[in-house]
């Protein structure tokens, strides 16, 4: 077949091309349209036939942030979100930085035994970090959901593969202007990684925003529910009030949405960065 | 907050060990001149201590610890897990190689998998080739695959329920508009050969857009030459696909069976979701949930009858699990390769 063959049939294969994606887009948003329809539909009106609801309504929205406490759990997930991905952040940026530029006893020992730690499935981990926040008393605290996951071996290894990049002399540059080791890093090193420190702050948020499971063990008292957790056991009650479990459900994907929106590019390359470079 | 530590380590550092920088410049390095530099070693663990001290506590810590309850009884009625404990030696381990269930939900586990993971393949895979395409828009259609990636398990799950749902569920009611009524009365979660590939689906469309980010950029890496002679040579667009993208994209293919399978051993979100481990089914006059995956027993095991011992022999059996498939997938696809 001929070059100039292929550029006829261009536009044959472009209307199919975009045929594809638009059949993809469709399926794989279908259950989000759903989830947002549903929640603007009256009570009682959640599997009437029509795709948009003929009186859209916010009460469902309202109803579930006043009345069944998602106000409470959004501010809660909001907490635990924002200082837990703060930390993870500032102690991988911490690590990243001598794993970078050190030269220390038992680094690439330490590094390769860090990484190892990611096979091992996240279900090991539950029933023996449990016993310990029981042992420490931590039970029903924020701290409880934050701290078990504060040393984050990914974003460890993104932190210090960006550092890598960073050149030495700069270092070398500030420490002969007589800069310490914490001045060299607060001065060169964060403001030479706020990519990847962005990245990492949003990744981080993410994962606590969704991290359903452990907050579920840790915390049974109302007060101290997350968005997930409260969805959850909203739903276990209530199981026949879907516009207000599909309300409820908006409410909990909304700001990951948003952000993502706003910063697809940081969560791409992020998330994709270990699985290409590694 | 270890911020005067570190900076006055540092400036100890810059001052006196400058002629010894210098120095080893001009020399090979040796190990055993490393603990020469004691200031660094010093600068570097305390910079280290925050994540350290954490990794070790809540990470490195619970993996041995886990194996210390797998080998007592823990009472049931008992918080304090860290005194007396009774060894039990492997009598948890014994009763779970003869627990039926648990065998069950190995089997189900490898079910989910050999769905999951080539479907979750092919659809990533899909989704590239239809992005790389030189067209407007494909930026758009990319962000909208890769962003239900991002949002939670629980909420995805717990939509499609919705949608799964018996007699007024979307999906059942666009298959009896055009005649198929077999999902109305149970609907896709009810029913026990349905359950799990409904499950799967879901999730794959939830995830495909990380795969596909991995496999667009694989794809992007190959040179157009290759393409060219290939159709010069006569190559039907399928002939290039099979006998030069596929191969070319076997990397991402590797990576994407292993990480399927991490998941699908720890899988439990998508489960407690949508399905609760059910439906039931009869096996031999047993009745064995149809998604009733190992993730899932750890969970109920541990939260739902609070057998601590016995939730942790489970999952120490699930990471030797993941540890021998890994090395199973790394050996075979490795042998492979050469």
């Amino acid at each position: 077949m001929s070059v100039g063959g292929r550029t006829r049939a261009g536009g044959w294969k472009r209307a199919l091309v975009y045929a594809g994606l638009t059949a993809a887009a469709v399926v794989v948003l279908f259950p989000f349209f759903w989830m947002v329809v549903t929640a603007f539909k009256e009570p009682g009106q959640a599997f009437t036939a029509e795709i948009f609801p003929k009186n859209p309504t916010l009460e469902n929205f309202t109803r579930v942030l006043t009345e069944f406490g998602f106000g409470r759990y959004f501010v809660n997930s909001v907490i635990v979100a924002t200082t837990a991905a703060l930390f993870a952040t500032l102690f991988a940026a911490l690590a990243g930085y001598v794993f970078a530029k050190k030269d220390f006893i038992g680094r690439d020992k330490l590094f390769g035994f860090l990484l190892a730690s990611l096979m091992i499935p996240g279900m090991m981990y539950v029933v023996p970090q449990f016993a310990i926040i029981n042992k420490l008393g931590w039970m029903n605290s924020y701290r409880a959901m934050i701290v078990p996951h504060l040393a984050n071996v990914f974003g460890l290894f993104l932190m210090r593969q960006y550092m890598t990049t960073i050149p030495n002399e700069l270092l070398e540059a500030a420490r002969i202007d007589g800069a310490g080791e914490w001045q060299v890093f607060r001065t060169i090193m964060v403001p030479l990684s706020i990519p990847i420190l962005a990245t990492l702050f949003l990744l981080t948020f993410q994962f606590h925003w969704n991290n359903f499971l452990w907050q579920l063990i840790v915390v049974n008292i109302e007060r101290l529910y997350t968005v997930p957790v409260g969805l959850a056991l909203f739903r276990s009650q209530h199981e026949a009030s879907y516009t207000l479990i599909m309300a409820g459900s908006c409410i909990s994907v909304l700001p990951i949405a948003a952000i993502f929106f706003f910063a697809q590019r940081y969560f791409i390359e992020g998330m994709t960065m270990g699985a290409l470079k590694g | 907050m270890p911020a005067t530590g570190p900076s006055q380590a540092g400036q100890a550092d810059a001052h006196d060990a400058r002629p010894t920088r210098e120095w080893r410049k001009t020399r090979p390095r040796k190990p055993g001149l490393r603990l020469l530099r004691g200031s660094d070693n010093l600068t570097a663990y305390t910079f280290l201590a925050p994540f350290l001290i954490i990794f070790v506590v809540f990470l490195a810590f619970p993996v041995f610890y886990s194996l210390y309850l797998a080998l007592h009884r823990v009472p049931v009625d008992s918080f304090d897990i860290f005194g007396g404990l009774t060894f039990v030696g492997f009598a948890n381990f014994a009763k779970l190689f003869a627990d039926v269930k648990f065998w069950w939900s190995v089997l189900m586990t490898l079910y989910y998998a050999a769905l999951i993971i080539p479907s979750g393949i092919a659809a990533s895979l899909l989704l590239a080739l239809l992005l790389n395409n030189r067209l407007k828009a494909v930026a758009a259609y990319r962000s909208a695959f890769f962003m239900p990636y991002v949002l939670d398990m629980l909420v995805v799950g717990i939509v499609w329920t919705l949608i799964y749902s018996p007699h007024v569920g979307v999906l059942v009611r666009i298959l009896e508009s055009v005649g198929i009524t077999a999902f109305s009365e149970k609907g896709f979660l009810g029913m026990p050969a349905w359950a799990m590939p409904s499950v799967v689906v879901a999730n794959v469309l939830k995830g495909a857009g990380f795969g596909m980010i991995l496999y667009l950029s694989a794809i992007q890496n190959i040179p157009g030459s290759l393409y060219e002679a290939a159709e010069i040579d006569g190559a039907t667009p399928w002939q290039q696909f099979r006998s030069i993208t596929l191969p070319l994209v076997k990397p991402i293919t590797f990576f994407m069976v292993i990480i399927g399978t991490i998941a699908a051993l720890n899988a439990f979100v998508e489960v407690y979701a949508m399905t609760g481990g059910g439906p039931n089914v009869d096996v031999g006059g047993r009745a064995l949930g149809a998604t009733w995956v190992t993730g899932y027993y750890v969970f109920d095991t541990f939260y739902t009858q609070f057998k601590l011992g016995y939730a942790a022999a489970m999952s120490y059996v699930l990471l030797g699990l993941t540890l021998v498939v890994t090395f199973v997938n790394r050996r075979f696809l490795r042998a492979e390769e050469v």
